[in-house]
């Protein structure tokens, strides 16, 4: 189970909280204006990245909060907490983890035990 | 061949008698299972998995695949491992997998038939006919594959129990107890965790360590123990396992409350430690691992290691004149304790060249004149349920020895299992010839033989150096040997057969019955790659995890593909490292204490009344009352459905989900959260409103009563409130942080009665002499405050059954009391009390849809008729923009309509499909065209017949036509006639009267 830091309550357990999936997805302020397929893209299509990737988290069991992390998708890591409205860190911000063709960087990932 | 017992200082020689199968036997306390059965000379303990061959201790601890029993005395607990459980006066055992008894069993006949059970037969035996794999084989394969049976009539009482601490080491053997000792009176807080009831671990299985800075090894560990315990800062957890090393440093630890204890039920047995460390420190040793040869799974067959901790920890020696067979050094410990107990090995057998062999070892031969084989091995073993010979190779020839134990040193491997948990990742090494750890991805510390490293005169410089990241002393011990320290080996995982034959294996995994023959044909038949290969020959997936052997299938593996071990890799080491109970797992989230019972402020009464409940999310709801006992369910909702529409019925309408909405925008944000318009709404009105998706389908419904633009109360459905309170707060703070609004969930704040039926409004005058009733004073969709007695209540003007109706809320203190005196004035207008089904039914017969019920998530309220209720003018809501997609446009989406059966005495049942045919063919052999299903299904008492609301394509346009419902178990279809879904009243004359 891992540990995630809310910005306003501190360290809890994972149990605490609910995912939200991808951040920084903002609907749109006049939905009529949208193509079917922009609206569409917009509803049903989500970034599932191997690696580094912006996501939502709310505090479901604690103070009920929203806000975002960047998390390592390949390691578990969470990277960074910041406030929802906050502005998103930059990619360069962190370590590039992706070290093998299939984005598996080598410690801390389920397919890689042996040191070669 | 016998055992004898020698002086053991862990060994109270105080007697207890355990009974095995029936059989009462003396032990010791102190004694595991498999101690107490080896003092006794009982070999045979079990039978396999798969073949149910004979088998026996194999192990002295938690790697064991053989040894599990059941343990009758403890309400039936199985695969409990006789290597670690300990004995108390009266434990009663039994062995398991065996029919009718252990040693003649008729699944035996499995080992006979063994050709058909190899590799991946599972797959390719029990292809067809069709309906044989439900029927015939898998009872079959269930009742005689397998381990123990489940327990019986049994309330745990296990607890949860968290720490957080700076430091956690795994493991008080020679190298935590050194580590503790760097952390005493430091400011760290640090958690020593030891599997054993006692402190020691390596120091106490065996005599390699002669003293320590002069003291015996006990003396040591007794003296490092005071230390601890008088410090403040180490706390120690004996009889607990680490099973499980998550992520971020959290680790599981099951701790045994009763080890070597009869259980009291009243207490709690087991605690599950959960951890939050900031570093974590390994040091639980290693296993030894075993060889494969023919047969050698033979009751008999012991690991070296095993046989000298039995000595050392329960003074027992299983054998008084046993073969060794290593290919290693660390056996002479061994032999030297046998011989100073006056026992005499038959023979020893090394695999090792013998001028690799230590001279101290040659020595020891000339000396006791002991038959020494040196570049030899054992090519099998025979004997009927027990080893009664030994055949050792050496060169060409072979040489029989009458024997019935064979010691077997296959090498150590460092007991990775945690550090791969925790995501670090391994290294194959060499000189130990077994994967050791190398790059963690955590916080992670391994020492000792954990870490690779097999020289106890090397211990304290690794302690020192790896621990120098914390502000700790230096620590030196002068640690003195009986053996060499240095650690050599030669590698060896298989022996050759003399002879081939199919009766003789040679195993790999002894837990789930694979033998090194299976793995070569799964790699022939391409599962090449060590995960596939694993699953399908299912090697080191038993509850051992392979414990003794994975290591030893990887090199066998990676011998046949002609490849590095390194380049085979390792399959995945997945937690809990040894098996953890159910009851551990569940802690106190049992029965009433595993989902909260949410119970009305009227409940008493229900139950008074003979309610029936029915669980809707944590609700107890009454799902209908019982009239008198032999009433049926149907009888009981036929009654209240026609006797609401006659007269007047009430329902306990309080687990409905209660939001209050308010601040400046509340009108805004319910104009976007809801399809309708709240912005014409006058105050103190509702309304019927729907909550999208963004998808444009229905999520949940509600009434909606405004207040004022700055005020409104929605209610939602019983199961659906924690939902909409959380969505409406995401959009609130994600989407719409802009607006000032505040949420608040008062469903618990008031009771809610539902009172409805033709005579109602008498009722209510009855209730509230002082409240104008009539239709003008208080028209439909309309709320009121009032005063009542020293509270307030509010009263709605609105239905769910299609009858003249309100809703009382009332703070829940009051609720009873109200309820009863609604009964009491209730009582000459035939007023009854109804519960959920009947509500089902009559929403039914007016047309009313239940979400979850019509709707599935892939429901629009267009697909409902619920134009109605969508602001067209509203520049957005959320789901607007996707009810004009094409897909949700569609002119053939299944939309609500009613169904009628044609013949009036047929049936429709719920769930049925509608069809366009009369009857099903005999065979279906092409896809039946499919239009819809019955979502909802009743007899309604009112229209005397079977009534339907069904989910047909294109349904709008088929009013009038005539279609079919199947019918279960049936070929033959019931006619129907698509209908309007409003049975009752379409003009609302009722509700609005
Ligand atoms: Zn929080």
């Amino acid at each position: 189970m891992i540990l995630i830091k809310c910005p306003y309550c501190g360290e809890r357990d994972q149990s605490e909280f609910t995912n939200g999936g991808e951040a920084h997805v903002i609907r749109p302020t006049n939905p009529k204006s949208l193509s079917d397929k922009d609206w569409g893209e917009y509803v049903f299509f989500r970034n599932n990245p191997k690696g580094i990737f912006y996501e939502r988290w709310v505090h479901s069991h604690g103070c009920k909060k929203w806000f975002n992390a960047v998390r390592n998708t390949s390691t578990d890591q969470i990277l960074k907490v910041y406030k929802v409205g906050d502005k998103r860190p930059d990619l360069s911000d962190f370590e590039n983890t992706l070290k093998s063709p299939s984005g598996e960087p080598f410690v801390g990932s389920g397919n890689f035990a042996v040191k070669k | 061949m016998s055992a004898i017992n020698n002086n053991c200082e862990y060994i109270k020689k105080k007697q207890i008698n355990i009974t095995f199968d029936g059989k009462i036997y003396q032990a010791y306390e102190g004694d595991t299972i498999a101690s107490a059965l080896l003092r006794n000379n009982v070999r045979l303990v079990g039978r396999s998995f798969k073949y149910h061959r004979p088998r026996g201790i194999y192990t002295c601890g938690i790697e064991e695949p053989n040894a599990l029993v059941q343990i009758i005395s403890e309400h039936n607990e199985p695969n409990t491992r006789a290597t670690i459980k300990r004995v108390y006066d009266g434990m009663e055992i039994t062995s398991q997998n065996r029919w009718p008894s252990l040693r003649y069993d008729f699944g035996a006949i499995n080992n006979i038939l063994s050709p058909i059970f190899s590799a991946g037969f599972y797959y390719k035996t029990f292809m067809g006919p069709k309906g044989f794999w439900k029927n015939l084989y898998e009872p079959l394969i269930r009742r005689s594959a397998g381990l123990g049976k489940p327990p019986k009539n049994f309330r745990s009482k296990s607890t949860h129990q968290h720490h957080n601490t700076d430091v956690i080491i795994v493991g008080a053997g020679l190298s935590g107890l050194i580590a503790a000792k760097k952390f005493l009176n430091t400011k760290y807080k640090v958690l020593l965790i030891e599997q054993d009831s006692y402190l020691g671990g390596v120091l106490k299985n065996s005599n390699k360590v002669k003293s320590i800075n002069g003291l015996t090894p006990q003396e040591w560990i007794s003296e490092t123990e005071e230390l601890i315990l008088n410090s403040k800062n180490i706390t120690i957890l004996k009889n607990t396992l680490v099973t499980t090393y998550n992520f971020t440093n959290h680790l599981i630890a099951l701790e045994d409350k009763f080890a070597g204890k009869k259980i009291d039920l009243n207490k709690s047995e087991l605690t599950l430690h959960k951890i939050r460390t900031s570093n974590t420190i390994i040091a639980n040793g290693h296993i030894e691992r075993f060889i494969s040869f023919r047969n050698n799974d033979l009751p008999g067959v012991m690991l070296a290691s095993s046989f000298e901790k039995y000595i050392h920890r329960y003074g027992v020696v299983p054998e008084k004149e046993p073969v060794i067979f290593t290919n290693n050094s660390s056996s002479l410990s061994l032999l030297k304790k046998l011989i100073s107990l006056g026992c005499k090995p038959k023979a020893y057998v090394d695999s090792r060249k013998k001028d690799n062999i230590e001279t101290e070892i040659k020595k020891f031969f000339k000396n006791n004149d002991i038959p020494f084989f040196s570049d030899a091995e054992i090519e099998g073993c025979d004997g009927n349920k027990k080893i009664e010979s030994v055949t050792i190779r050496q060169g060409k020839s072979f040489t029989k020895i009458n024997s019935s134990m064979l010691c077997v040193s296959g090498g150590y491997n460092p007991d990775i299992h945690l550090f791969t948990q925790s995501k670090g990742l391994v290294k194959w090494d060499k000189n130990i010839l077994s994967f050791k750890p190398d790059t963690p991805f955590q916080k992670t510390i391994t020492l000792g033989s954990t870490s690779g490293n097999y020289s106890f005169k090397k211990l304290c410089d690794e302690i020192n150096e790896k621990l120098s990241i914390f502000k700790t002393k230096k620590v030196s011990l002068d640690i003195s040997l009986n053996v060499p320290n240095k650690f050599s080996i030669k590698e060896l995982w298989e022996t050759k057969k003399k002879n081939n034959s199919n009766w003789s294996k040679s195993f790999i995994d002894l837990h789930n019955d694979v033998t090194t023959k299976d793995l070569k044909q799964a790699i022939t038949e391409g599962f090449d790659r060590i995960e596939h290969l694993k699953r399908y020959t299912t090697n080191s997936m038993g509850t051992d995890q392979g414990k003794i052997s994975s290591i030893n299938s990887l090199a066998i593996v990676s011998k046949i593909l002609k490849k590095e071990i390194s380049e085979v890799g390792t399959t995945t080491y997945r937690p809990p490292y040894a098996p953890l109970s159910f009851a551990a797992i569940a802690g106190r989230s049992t029965y009433e204490f595993y989902d909260p019972e949410r119970k009305t402020s009227i409940h008493s009464w229900h139950k008074k009344n003979n309610a029936i409940f029915e669980d809707v999310g944590q609700w107890k709801r009454p799902w209908y009352f019982k009239a008198n006992e032999n009433e049926t369910m149907y009888q009981a909702v036929q009654r209240e459905s026609k006797m609401l529409r006659e007269n007047a019925g009430i329902l306990d309408g309080s687990t409905l989900g209660k939001i209050e909405i308010k601040g400046r925008d509340a009108l805004e944000f319910m104009n976007l959260m809801y399809t309708n318009a709240f912005t014409k709404m006058k105050p103190m009105t509702s309304r019927y409103a729907m909550m999208l998706g963004e998808d444009g389908m229905i999520k949940d419904d509600g009434i909606i009563c405004k207040v004022s633009d700055q005020h409104f109360i929605a209610t939602t459905t019983s199961s659906g409130a924690p939902k909409v309170l959380a969505d409406m707060e995401e959009y609130l703070q994600t989407e719409w942080p802009h607006l000032q609004v505040y949420l608040n969930s008062i469903t618990e704040q008031f009771s809610t009665f539902n009172i409805s039926g033709p005579k109602t409004r008498e009722i209510m005058m009855k209730v509230f002499p002082d409240i104008d009733f009539s239709n003008d004073a208080f028209p439909f969709m309309t709320f009121k405050n009032f005063d009542y007695k020293e509270t307030k209540i509010r009263i709605m003007r609105a239905s769910f059954t299609g009858e003249l109706g309100y809703e009382i809320y009332i703070p829940p203190k009051f609720g009873l009391e109200l309820w009863e005196k609604i009964f009491s004035c209730g009582k000459e207008y035939n007023l009854i009390p109804y519960g959920t089904e009947t509500m089902h039914l009559l929403r039914a017969e007016k047309g009313y849809v239940v979400i979850g019920q019509e709707t599935d998530g892939t429901v629009t309220p267009i697909d409902l008729n619920y134009n109605w209720m969508i602001g067209k003018h509203k520049k957005d809501f959320i789901g607007k923009r996707s009810l004009s997609r094409p897909d949700t446009s569609r002119e053939d989406r299944k939309q609500l309509v009613g169904l009628s059966p044609i013949n009036k005495k047929d049936i429709i049942e719920e769930g049925q499909h509608i069809v366009e045919l009369k009857e099903l063919p005999k065979k279906i052999k092409n896809p039946i065209k499919y239009l819809g299903h019955v979502s909802s299904g009743y007899h309604s008492p009112n229209l005397n017949h079977s009534i339907g609301l069904a989910m047909i394509r294109g349904g709008k346009n088929l009013l009038g036509q005539k279609f079919f419902v199947t019918v279960t178990g049936k070929t033959k279809n019931i006619p129907v006639e698509i209908v309007n879904p409003v049975f009752i009243d379409p003009e609302n004359k009722r509700l609005t009267s």
